[in-house]
């Protein structure tokens, strides 16, 4: 399972330090986790061992991603996690904080009909 | 019913919340509305108990309180909703759903991530990088009410009045667009 959200501090990391960040190992079969590879095309593209462009990594796993130049680097939800609302029509779950300070996700209501209601205060 | 704030102020939300007794969470840095394309509040999502949407993004309101702005019957949408509830069907088809929510395009996306990346510096004290992303983030996706509305109270602006006014024009220039289902 791909964490939905990722903010980094930085645009680069080390093959050392990919797996922990981002949850995929740079192998010279492709990008690796568990026994799932993709397969990586432009290798240099991604710079070298010690610099690895991790938008350019996200853009391989089907996320989007943006680096500012604080160094923060957001990586996005895989974009099936999208397609699975607007086109399978099957809810992307997912679990937030509570105003009791504990998480809830969609699936703790899961053999309900649910009405989820995206609000603000602005 | 499960309401997300789309929001960083939880003890503004505690005050909406106070006597409610269902779920509410606080979607800070709006993972919701980029797992849903949601693009203005209230975004309503009607979901099966097998997970199914049912109706999709839909612009329903809870109560008439805006009603002379939005043209909007509230009861009238909450029918559909008690249908839904009382006989489990809606009455419209999986392809009417599919067509009635356009997918954020890359730079909608990107404006997520900006807003993420500017609100994380804000809470760090960098208001010059703060405003930066935001700045970027409402650049790209200038008609996006979580992206350009929500950045106004991070950034000690009021979201009503004026400024509100300025948006409402500029997306009605364009044509309003919306990621979803408006009316009935």
């Amino acid at each position: 399972m791909d964490a939905d959200l990722l903010l980094l501090e930085s645009p680069t990391a080390s093959a050392d330090q990919l797996p922990g960040l981002i949850g995929w190992s740079l192998k010279p079969e492709g990008l690796c986790r568990d026994d799932v590879c993709i397969p990586v095309q432009d290798r240099a593209a991604l710079g070298d061992e010690s610099a690895i462009d991790l938008v350019a990594v996200a853009g391989l796993l089907d996320r989007p991603a943006v680096a500012d130049e604080s160094g923060l680097t957001a990586i996005g939800a895989l974009r099936a996690r999208r397609r699975s609302a607007l086109v399978d029509l099957v809810a992307p779950d997912f679990s937030l904080p509570n105003l009791e300070g504990g998480l809830t996700a969609l699936s703790d209501h899961g053999s309900k009909k649910r009405l989820l209601v995206a609000f603000s205060s602005w | 019913m499960i309401a997300v704030a789309i929001d960083e102020d939880t003890e503004a939300i505690r005050g909406f919340a106070d006597g409610i007794d269902f779920p509410v969470l606080m979607d800070a840095d709006h993972l919701v509305t980029e797992l849903y394309a949601i693009s203005n509040v209230p975004t309503v999502v009607m979901i099966d108990e097998a997970d199914r949407i049912v109706y999709p993004n839909w612009a329903a309101f809870g109560c008439d309180l805006f009603r002379e702005f939005t043209g909007i019957d509230s009861d009238r949408q909450h029918d559909r909703i008690r249908d839904w509830v009382r006989t489990g069907s809606v009455d419209v088809s999986d392809d009417q759903i599919r067509d009635s929510v356009g997918d954020l395009n890359v730079d909608e996306e990107a404006a997520r991530l900006h807003f993420r990346i500017a609100s994380e510096l804000r809470r760090r004290g960098d208001e010059v990088g703060a405003a930066r992303n935001f700045e970027r983030a409402g650049r790209l996706a200038p008609h996006d009410w979580t992206i350009r509305r929500a950045a106004l109270p991070l950034q000690d602006k009021d979201p009503f009045g004026e400024n509100f006014m300025v948006l409402y024009e500029e997306a009605e220039a364009a044509g309003s667009p919306y990621h979803g289902v408006r009316g009935y």
